[in-house]
């Protein structure tokens, strides 16, 4: 059994990248689902908006407030096309129109890219590695250790997660805006990671090549390093992936709830409470129409393509993952 | 089928659960920053007054008399009055207010979600690969994706602003009609209040036009709910079934000549809920929680929000009283789950 | 599976034992707590405030311990039941659970006590 796997990854890696994609089931199942792969090139385009607007977008002033004064709206430009609007500024003159400050929602749209993404990694990056650890710990040393942190982990995952990432931001002083809800959040991510990884540890702990290294002598970490968290790797992917259209949308809510973002900070939770309250009754669709809009074609990416690796994950795998 | 004892030893654990749940309340709020006396007293309030503020709430009595004070309290449903929302209002009286409303809003939504999201979800395991699968799926996958917040909004633009056939917020035409609570349920309110009036007058279609009213108020943020959990109940319908169709069982039932269909529902529809079920139990609470959002973009004041205001502004009772209410429906939703879940699976039961 | 002080023990046996887990448990977290509390008035913090942050991360335990308790007892059987159905065994037993969060509840309910203790004697 052993000396099989040995061939067939040492084949894997004489064909070099293509060939071992090719040679992963996991990979060529996903490559040839056609949602994921939308999924997939949504992300890149959110990705690349992002990088641009961090560095071309003016922060200053697409952050400018005006004190005391109340500035005319402008709707889109392309309004005009219907009528409703008429502008002498061209078609193209604020495509999406402007905020409450005069502001072109544009810009700051493209910079709700930049936020989203970087606190959506951050969430779920240190989601993840809290939730490897503890998982693969618990499938690992089992008994006590893992009745402790399981069942931790169970009390925090039978709160409904907006009520419990809304508790949890009481804890953290206000001043810390943004960040408040990103450690929130991370508390409420964690547990969802430590019970997949554990899953899936456990079910390559059964293979009997980790009993077999067991027996030879290896020590534990390296076993947990070299056997289990790479066999894990899909299913943490897996989990990442539709966790962090989650993540946006929760922080998303908790700035719209008013726990997050700053006033004044283009991120898409945030344009999108200002809009709704204030812009909505008023006519002023835009305002809240693009934030929220861009806000779900991102997480509806992240959605198609962690269903589409879920799908080709191996069935042992996927139980833990739902 | 389901005994009497496995529902009283369920509701026997309620005690433990809240007691766990006030006790966690209580900690969390005493390791949160802040001085509720402070809040209460305002900023520019001097440092005396805010002292004569903690004596009177008994801030400064030592903390574990605090705490035993707390569950003395919280046993007889007694949260004390709010610090600041509705000052002097007793916490109780506020959320006997504010309950049904949230309940009122997450049960039509859930219905919704239910009746639209189990047909769905059969049909597209029925139809397995085939268009109206993938419409399904993809529809599915874009209700989830699209968070409360923003389908509110737009439903609100299009139905109520736009087309002009609902009500933009409220939960009823408070300026045409006063309507004496009864439940607080203003659906079932306005109903009852109808049907009094037809038995005492005759009957009259004017005294039905509050209940309307109210009707009219709860399709849109009803629908917007219903839409996300319909789209989270169709997919989990989906997999299970596809799961159940897949054993040996349905196969061997159908190779011993029973139809196809009967098939797939006597065998299969029983065991493919059995998974469902217990995500439609974990999704009410959800959808309590998700209600806050709800609540905020339809301009409905329910618990969602009171927990929301009473986080913002530091007003411990109310905190620690809708938590606690949270916790209440939640613990009962699941031992709904669970009272379902052996009369679908009587193998949990020993 | 089944928890072996249950079967053939007498129900004074049973209390006993399960009075040993919790009270060994509040024993070491009475000393923690106290030890807490000393802790944070040696580094000079005010009695007060220290006092009140051990009594409410031993609360904190405390509520999780119970919660995890009670949580174990409500849906142990069904994930028994589920894991049995699914033949996934992971050797998660309800019984066990229960023990680990009966543990961490005593640790909590002890640390309360210490803290109650320790801030009495440092007045």
């Amino acid at each position: 059994m052993s000396a099989e796997t040995e061939t067939g990854t040492r084949a894997g890696r004489d064909r070099g990248l293509l060939g071992r994609v090719r040679a992963s089931p996991f990979l060529s199942e996903l490559l040839s689902n056609r949602l994921a792969l939308v999924g997939l090139s949504i992300i890149l385009v959110v990705v690349t908006v992002a990088v641009y607007a961090r560095a071309f977008v003016d922060f200053e002033t697409i952050t400018r407030v005006q004190f005391g004064a109340n500035p005319p709206r402008a709707a889109p430009g392309w309004m005009a096309l219907f009528g409703t609007e008429t502008q002498a500024a061209g078609l193209l003159h604020y495509p999406f129109g402007t905020d409450g400050q005069a502001r072109d929602i544009l810009p700051r749209v493209l910079y709700g890219a930049w936020y989203a993404m970087l606190y959506g990694t951050i969430t779920v990056g240190i989601s993840t590695v809290a939730g490897v650890g503890l998982g693969t710990l618990a499938a690992y040393y089992g008994d006590v250790t893992d009745n402790v942190v399981m069942r931790t982990m169970d009390v925090l995952l039978a709160f409904p997660s907006l009520l419990l990432a809304l508790a949890l931001v009481a804890i953290f002083p206000d001043d810390l805006g943004l960040w408040r809800a990103v450690a929130a959040l991370t508390l409420v991510y964690t547990p969802r990671f430590a019970r997949v990884i554990r899953g899936a540890a456990l079910a390559v702990l059964e293979d009997e090549y980790v009993d077999a290294t067991v027996a030879l002598g290896a020590r534990d970490p390296r076993v947990l390093v070299r056997h289990v968290l790479p066999n894990c790797l899909a299913p943490i992917t897996v989990q990442s992936t539709l966790n962090f259209g989650l993540a946006i949308i929760d922080l998303a809510a908790l700035s719209f709830l008013g726990f997050g973002a700053a006033a004044g900070t283009p991120s898409w939770g945030l344009m999108l409470s200002n809009g709704v309250e204030r812009g909505l009754l008023t006519g002023e669709w835009w305002w809240s129409f693009f934030p929220g809009f861009f806000l779900a074609v991102t997480v509806l990416g992240f959605n198609l393509l962690g269903d589409g690796m879920r799908d080709a994950l191996d069935p042992r795998m996927r139980e833990a993952i739902d | 089928m389901v005994s009497l004892r496995f529902v009283a030893k369920r509701l026997l654990l309620l005690v433990p659960v809240l007691f766990g749940v006030a006790t966690l309340v209580f900690a969390i709020l005493h390791l949160s920053p802040g001085n509720p006396a402070r809040v209460i007293a305002g900023n520019r309030a001097s440092e005396e007054f805010v002292r004569q503020i903690e004596r009177e709430l008994g801030l400064d009595d030592p903390i574990w008399v605090q705490y035993g004070r707390f569950l003395a309290d919280a046993a007889q449903l007694e949260f004390g009055e709010s610090y600041t929302i509705q000052r002097d209002t007793a916490v109780r009286e506020i959320l006997r207010n504010k309950l049904p409303v949230t309940l009122e809003l997450a049960i039509y939504g859930q219905l919704i979600g239910i009746l639209l999201g189990l047909p769905l979800g059969i049909l597209s395991a029925i139809k397995q690969d085939t268009l109206t699968d993938h419409l399904t799926r993809v529809g599915a996958l874009s209700g989830i994706s699209v968070p409360i917040f923003w389908s509110g909004p737009l439903a609100i633009l299009l139905f109520a602003q736009f087309l002009g056939w609902f009500p933009t917020s409220g939960r009823i035409n408070s300026q045409a009609f006063s309507i004496e609570p009864i439940t607080g349920v203003i659906t079932l309110d306005t109903f009852v209040r109808g049907v009094e009036a037809t038995l005492s007058n005759g009957f009259a279609v004017s005294d039905f036009a509050p209940f309307f009213s109210a009707v009219e108020h709860m399709v849109l943020p009803a629908a917007t709910i219903g839409i996300y959990s319909m789209a989270l109940i169709s997919r989990m319908m989906r997999s299970s079934m596809l799961e159940v169709i897949r054993q040996d069982y349905i196969r061997t039932a159908r190779a011993k000549g029973q139809g196809a269909k009967i098939t797939l529902m006597k065998h299969g529809l029983r065991n493919a809920l059995i998974p469902v079920v217990t995500v439609i139990g974990i999704q009410f609470g959800t959808l309590l929680g998700g209600a806050v959002l709800t609540e905020t973009v339809f301009g409905i004041g329910g618990i969602g929000t009171l927990l929301v205001q009473a986080i913002e502004v530091g007003d411990y009772p109310v905190v620690q009283g809708t938590v606690l209410t949270f916790a209440f429906l939640f613990t009962l939703v699941n031992l709904g789950v669970d009272i379902t879940y052996s009369y679908l699976d009587p193998r949990i039961q020993q | 599976m089944s928890d072996p002080i249950a079967s053939h023990a007498t129900l004074a046996d049973r209390l006993l034992v399960r009075a040993r887990l919790v009270g060994g448990a509040a024993l070491v977290g009475l000393l923690a707590g106290t030890l807490g509390v000393l802790a944070l008035a040696l580094l000079g913090s005010d009695a007060r405030f220290a006092s009140e942050q051990v009594f409410a991360v031993c609360a904190l335990a405390l509520g999780f311990g119970v919660l995890g308790w009670s949580g174990s007892v409500l849906a142990g059987r069904t994930v028994e039941g589920l894991q049995s159905s699914l033949d996934t065994n992971t050797e998660w037993t309800e019984a066990d659970s229960r023990r680990a969060m009966a543990r961490i509840g005593g640790f909590g309910a002890g640390g309360m006590a210490g803290t109650v203790v320790s801030t009495v004697l440092l007045g």
